[in-house]
């Protein structure tokens, strides 16, 4: 065997134990990476900022473990966002059952960090409620735009400490909201296609803002070029910007004076927001990096394999 | 702790048994894939019971909640009786002799379907149609791209041609599904072409972004299994 067909028959398993490797042992170090947010994760942060304090919005939480690369961290910002500043929300989900634990989970974890941080916890029933799973995306979804309390009709939830669930319009977070429309925002956190059926349904009642994985990312550009989306986080890339967004800010002078965001689509300055905002995402960009420059050095040995291969083939010829 | 160190340890043991998979196919992999499987179709069946069925059909039919989700004595909306044999109907797909019947419940959810669309089809594009009808031509020459303040309302250079490129790809795509057209038209055949190009470099980028995606699921993976399991929880005990 020469050696173009031996670099182009290395064993699949191999490949793999590299990509395993690099994945995991980049992970004990802080790389950082210089980085220039793009204008979609921009508009997200300054559109969650200017959110008032106290008012309400919708989550809709369409995402399980099979994206918790992607999901979760995108789920965390966006929960340090709305927690940090006081703003109430409801989670429901139309895509997965098992979304409403995963979530569920998510922010009892970040409320153990909150703690740990000297904040206070955020109070399910008081600052934010479980709405739980509709099976049918493009039925509860046209359900909420026509009439969001017969929508959510019959949902309730646990306050905390109590034994018995209480109906979800008796919580502080819904009981002033009578239709979509006096929901400040809906957030989505999605993994499947309710990114296109929400937009279908609830577009024209409500502020659509949206966080998608990377495969999702280059469709729902359209949507937010269109002005359909009132901000768009994508993928890595995307919760990358944000939790670098969450610590500079946008048009945010810092300690030096200088300015490490400046944007002509905000008016006006867009505070960083105090406390931990670093977290997955930040910590999985340098390691991405490390394994698509594996992926990138596979290929170029593959190609150089085959040509050198073809090459021998010919000379024997 | 305890029951933590357990129950992480085998969220562990879960991982590498499913990624075992890369190696070849073996037994350790497959026990893991059905307990993924057994317990997803568990946890749905329960939750559309818990979430849906008990609360908004069982409830509200024998009267023991209403619409605000209270307890509540009433009659009960005993028309919801109605929807078992509707939903029952749809099972007859599976009978060779009685398969008809199915086809009245799929016709009331296609017929429902079918007349959202319109709504849903214009909510979605309508916009997307307006708004690609840019400027492709720029209206000031004072900087060639887009100035850290910018005048109102004016098209930079590097915008125009942005937006130039913009309009190209849209019309070259359209040109390629353009199917009952003159194939002899050289402008629409040339079109075309680029209009296929174009969406293989759309398609391209799309394979990228999944790519990526893949490898974000595997470096949270391996976050979990070093940083919070032997890192956080072994080594910090």
């Amino acid at each position: 065997m020469s050696i173009g067909e031996k670099l182009q028959s290395l064993p699949k398993w191999i490949l793999f134990l590299c990509l395993i490797v690099t994945a995991s042992v980049l992970q004990f170090f802080n790389i950082p990476l210089p980085n220039k947010p793009q204008d979609p994760a921009i508009d997200y942060y300054a559109f969650a900022m200017s959110i008032p304090p106290g008012s309400t919005v919708l989550v809709s939480s369409d995402w399980t473990n099979s994206t918790h690369g992607e999901s979760g961290p995108q789920f965390d910002a966006l929960m340090r966002i709305l927690m940090r500043r006081n703003i109430k929300f409801a989670v429901y989900t139309t895509a997965d059952g098992q979304a409403p634990q995963v979530a569920k989970d998510e922010i009892r974890r970040l409320n153990e960090q909150r703690v740990k941080d000297g904040e206070r916890p955020y109070r399910p029933f008081e600052d934010y409620v479980m709405v739980g799973y509709f099976p049918s995306a493009e039925g509860e979804n046209l359900a909420m735009s026509i009439n969001l309390r017969s929508a959510f009709a019959g949902k309730k939830d646990f306050p905390e400490g109590a034994k018995e669930p209480v109906d979800i319009w008796q919580s502080p977070v819904l009981k002033d909201i009578k239709d979509i429309s006096d929901v400040k925002a809906l957030f989505l956190i999605s993994a499947s296609n309710t990114d296109q059926i929400i937009i279908e349904r609830l577009a024209a009642k409500v502020p659509l803002v949206y966080a998608v994985t990377g495969i999702s990312a280059p469709q729902n550009f359209n949507y937010y070029s269109s002005g359909q989306l009132k901000g768009l986080v994508g993928g890595l890339k995307g919760i990358y910007d944000l939790e670098y967004l969450m610590t500079s800010g946008v048009n945010h002078p810092g300690a030096d004076g200088k300015i490490a965001v400046a944007s002509t689509r905000v008016p006006g300055d867009v505070p960083p927001l105090p406390g931990r905002n670093q977290g997955l995402g930040t910590a999985y960009f340098p390691t991405l990096h490390a394994a698509l420059a594996l992926m990138i050095l596979a290929i170029i040995i593959g190609n150089v394999g085959m040509f050198m291969a073809r090459k021998a083939q010919g000379a024997s010829k | 702790m305890k029951y933590e160190l357990w129950k992480t340890g085998s969220s562990v043991l879960a991982t590498f048994g499913l990624y075992s998979v890369l190696y070849r196919e073996n037994k350790f992999y497959r026990f893991f894939e059905h307990i993924f499987l057994g317990l997803a179709a568990g946890w749905t069946l329960v939750v559309i019971w818990v979430e849906i069925e008990k609360d908004q059909w069982w409830g509200k039919m024998l009267g023991a909640n209403n619409d605000a989700g209270t307890s509540m004595v009433q009659s009960g909306y005993w028309l919801y009786a109605f929807l078992v044999p509707i939903g029952v109907m749809g099972y007859f797909v599976f009978s060779k002799k009685h398969n008809w019947i199915s086809k009245i419940p799929i016709g009331i959810v296609l017929g429902l379907y079918a007349g959202q669309q319109f709504q849903a089809w214009l909510q979605r594009y309508g916009p997307q149609i307006s708004t690609s009808l840019k400027p492709i031509l720029p209206t000031t020459f004072t900087s060639i791209t887009v100035p850290d303040n910018p005048v109102p309302g004016e098209v930079y250079f590097t915008q125009a041609l942005t937006n130039a490129i913009s309009l190209f790809t849209l019309l070259s795509v359209v040109a390629y599904f353009l199917f009952s057209f003159n194939e002899n038209n050289k402008l629409l055949n040339r079109l075309s072409t680029s209009g296929r190009w174009l969406l293989m470099i759309g398609f391209g980028a799309i394979f990228g972004t999944t790519v990526t995606m893949r490898f974000t699921l595997l470096i949270d993976r391996m976050h979990f299994v070093w940083i919070d399991f032997v890192r956080d929880m072994l080594l910090r005990r």
